[in-house]
């Protein structure tokens, strides 16, 4: 009972939020000369026109769930991954190479390798900068934004060089084999299960955080690492779990969106996911099922942001200044929460 | 006369009762100490002398008129200031530029020269010693203090409100504060000292009041009463602090130090080719000045920081170069120096950290998966036991007092069943109270045939406690002293002088 309505008050502030940024944007809207309205209708339709645009709206939101959960999983441990962009990548490059390697493979396996390919990619990528940080004391926070880099390089020059597609005019690869794409799960959408998969993942990633006492540890290393360490829990090797396994998750994602939308790779594959998750994650206090609601909140923004421009001609611009202010109300509604539970704290003692 | 009258004064926080029927008066001139375990109320009856809460019922009469304390800007323009726990300094500013912070008087453009000479004229008077043109940052905590009294007193306060001032002072800083302090009221200046520390209360208040649960149990002249007195009042009840340990049936060493080396931070020996044992049956005090190896030797026996050279065996094993994890294993239990860094995560629920340790043992966890029926039972068993407060395992341990924090892990450490029990300063920052009953769990661990390494700076508790004292000076042992031995020799081998010394000069 106590629960339920935690989880309502939990909901309504967030929701408040979106609402007073709606109201604030149509008058801004309106005052620029735009018709709030129509804009507003094409943001919804965008999502909820039809089946169709809705399993749109979910795809876009996969790749943010993924590298999302892998944001929260690492910060809950007081390491700052910024790099799941890269590790989103790294998972996709290796998915590709499976992918293409393994013409001959049956579906379901050829899929399975991919996805553990990409996971192994992803995995070793955030490994290298959380064995640094533990073993030297590298701070995450420049390695992981470094191998960011040599991954979008590393992607570019596969594009280019060794795995270009010469059938085609822009740099991109060959396609992944036909059988290693993930099937549309219901007709007449494009709607693929990455989405689901990755609100499985974010489930597990919550009972591992809160249910055993591997979560258990990586949570006190995260608050207070000498008191973990106090008490038997081995600091720096909790820190490099932890960044493979959110390393692991971003290259899952990586590979998922690879098999399920792209299917092959471009330079521009991700548009940032990486960065995004982190305000993903931060919007959802790092809380892994938290994550499933803020990524899908951005997804929904993402998928709207063309219709809106094409329905009213607003510009595109102008959907980035919409989504900024739904994150600062929504942050706000955030930490106002943190605020009140502060001050009972004080209040009690 | 008196200067305050505070009148069956009555507080309530929601339906939480503060302070009932309190009446307080303090005289001109005189050290007024208010004495009370945390959370007697007197830090709220304080803040409503200052105007920082408003009291539901009851009246504050000033100098024999009655006035309406809503703010602290008319406690201020009665002459009532306030010098807080927790400095308000600006650390980039000198003592001068802090003391006129805020103050229309120093004008719109400030005379830096006439302002200083101001400072430096009530600094020579009270032998305050305080630089004007200091930057806080540079001067050490005590000195922090009296700029903090030479605020109010720049701001015509006559009734000074100190609220535990010396919390953070060390013994030498105490003695100068209270120098200057009676030097204060000396000239007139009424004062009263909110504190828990009877030592203060004996040595430099002229009276005391005593509260307890939000209420003022009497007040009574400093010269009528004792410690013995007071801390019956506090408590409710006699305290005994005093030695209660006699004698002793001790076992096998169950810790073995042999030539044991450690660093410091700074890379230097901390801890000098140092050895001896803790038996079975027996609580070993090692005393000393802080800061003359205590820390790194206790670091160096729980696991935090490596031996350079020399021997760790627990219960006949060696463990010099183990894990943290293994030491717990062989039933090391340890209560650090510093609860909140070390101790507790603030974040965690009491629960959580009641099991911080254990996590992963069968006790608390089914394969990876924790428990959380076990760790509840655990936790409710152990919050009653140890008398938590509030009693409630869902609280979250940055909210409890400093005592119920140590409650927490003393009764977490002592629930593991440990074969050594390592406690580093376990009743530092504690009420009575609180201090009663570590020490009394101290012993009971004793009785058990547990062996107690006991590290404290705190002279009075190693005396009372151990079996055996070692005095550490300088990161060596100075020799080896019983309880009963003179305290003179104390002193002298804390200050790393041996009797032959002495006898020699």
């Amino acid at each position: 009972m106590e629960r339920m309505r935690q989880t309502l008050t939990s909901f309504w502030k967030p929701a408040l939020a979106i609402l007073v940024a709606i109201v604030i944007s149509a008058v801004v809207l309106t005052v620029a000369g735009y018709d709030a309205w129509k804009a507003f209708e094409a943001l919804w339709n965008a999502t909820f026109r039809n089946l169709k645009s809705f399993g749109n709206t979910l795809n876009k939101a996969s790749p943010l769930l993924f590298t999302g959960v892998a944001v929260a999983v690492s910060f809950r441990c007081n390491v700052f991954n910024i790099g799941t962009e890269g590790q989103f990548l790294m998972g996709a490059i290796a998915a590709t190479c499976v992918g293409i390697v393994g013409k001959g493979l049956p579906g379901i396996v050829l899929v399975i390798l991919m996805f553990l390919a990409g996971a192994a990619a992803g995995a070793a990528w955030g490994f290298l900068p959380g064995w640094l940080k533990a073993r030297h004391g590298v701070s995450e926070v420049i390695t992981t934004i470094m191998f960011n880099y040599i991954a979008m390089q590393f992607l570019g020059y596969l594009v280019r060089g060794p795995l270009r597609d010469t059938s085609q005019a822009e740099p991109q690869s060959f396609p992944i084999a036909d059988q290693g794409f993930l099937h549309y799960i219901i007709s007449g959408t494009r709607l693929h299960i990455g989405f689901f998969l990755g609100s499985i993942l974010a489930i597990v990633m919550y009972l591992w955080l809160f249910r055993t006492y591997y979560g258990y540890e990586v949570r006190s290393v995260g608050f207070n690492a000498t008191a973990a360490r106090c008490g038997g829990v081995n600091v720096k090797r909790t820190m490099v779990q932890a960044m493979l396994m959110s390393g692991a998750i971003a290259g899952l994602g990586g590979a998922i969106e690879l098999a399920g939308n792209a299917h092959y790779l471009f330079e521009n594959l991700s548009p940032g996911y990486g960065y995004t998750a982190i305000a993903v994650s931060i919007l959802a206090s790092n809380n892994p099922i938290g994550v499933i609601f803020s990524a899908l909140l951005f997804g929904f923004l993402n998928a709207g942001s063309t219709a809106m421009q094409r329905a009213a001609d607003v510009s595109a611009s102008f959907v980035n200044i919409f989504q900024g202010i739904v994150i600062v109300f929504v942050a706000l509604a955030a930490i106002s929460k943190k605020h009140s539970k502060g001050r009972a704290a004080k209040g009690g003692a | 006369m008196n200067v305050v009258e505070m009148r069956h004064i009555s507080k309530y926080f929601g339906s939480f009762c503060a302070n009932k029927d309190v009446s307080f008066s303090l005289e001109e001139g005189e050290i007024h100490a208010l004495l009370g375990e945390n959370g007697a109320g007197k830090s709220t009856l304080m803040n409503i002398l200052y105007g920082l809460y408003m009291h539901n019922e009851g009246t504050i009469l000033i100098r024999g008129e009655e006035v309406r304390m809503d703010s602290p800007s008319v406690a201020i323009s009665k002459g009532i200031g306030m010098v807080h726990q927790h400095f308000m300094l600006i650390p980039q500013l000198t003592v001068t530029e802090n003391v006129f912070l805020g103050m229309k008087e120093a004008g719109l453009v400030l005379d830096r020269r006439s302002l200083q000479r101001q400072v430096e004229t009530l600094n020579s008077r009270y032998g305050f010693n305080v630089k004007p043109d200091a930057y806080i940052w540079q001067i050490p905590v005590g000195v922090q203090q009296k700029v903090e009294i030479l605020k109010v007193l720049m701001r015509q306060a006559r009734i000074l409100i100190l609220d535990e001032p010396t919390a953070v002072l060390t013994p030498d800083e105490v003695v100068e504060l209270f120098d200057s302090v009676k030097a204060l009221s000396r000239e007139g200046y009424s004062i009263i000292l909110i504190t828990h520390k009877m030592g203060e209360v004996l040595s430099y208040a002229d009276r005391v009041t005593v509260m307890r649960q939000g209420r003022v149990v009497d007040t009574v002249k400093v010269a009528d009463t004792d410690e013995k007195a007071l801390a019956r009042m506090m408590v409710g009840r006699d305290v005994d602090l005093e030695r209660q340990i006699t004698g002793g049936d001790f076992g096998a060493p169950l810790l073995e130090i042999s030539n044991l080396t450690v660093k410091n931070d700074k890379g230097l020996d901390a801890v000098k080719d140092v050895s001896f044992t803790v038996r079975e049956g027996e609580i070993v005090g090692i005393a000393g000045v802080d800061g003359n190896g205590q820390l790194e030797l206790g670091e160096a026996i729980v696991g935090l920081r490596p031996a350079e050279a020399g021997e760790i065996l627990l219960c006949g094993r060696q463990v010099t170069q183990a894990s943290i994890r293994t030491r717990l294993d062989e039933g090391l239990s340890h209560i650090p120096d510093d609860r909140h860094k070390k101790g507790l995560v603030l974040q965690f629920p009491i629960k959580e950290n009641l099991i911080m340790g254990m996590q992963r043992s069968p006790k608390y966890a089914k394969g990876i998966f924790m428990r959380r029926d076990a760790i509840d039972a655990h936790a409710k068993e152990l919050v009653e036991e140890f008398d938590v407060r509030p009693a409630d395992i869902s609280y979250t341990a940055g909210g409890l007092s400093g005592g119920n924090q140590q409650k927490v892990i003393l009764a977490r450490e002592v629930d593991r069943a440990p074969n050594v029990l390592l406690a580093i300063q376990p009743t530092r920052g504690l009420d009575i109270g609180a201090t009663e009953f570590v020490r009394k769990k101290l012993v009971e661990e004793r009785e058990k045939k547990k062996a107690v390494l006991l590290i404290s700076t705190d002279l009075d508790e190693i005396i009372s406690l151990s079996d055996r004292i070692l005095i550490l000076y300088n990161g060596s042992f100075m020799g080896e002293v019983q309880y009963d031995t003179p305290l003179e020799v104390f002193s002298l081998l804390m200050a790393g002088r041996t009797a032959r010394d002495e006898e020699v000069v």
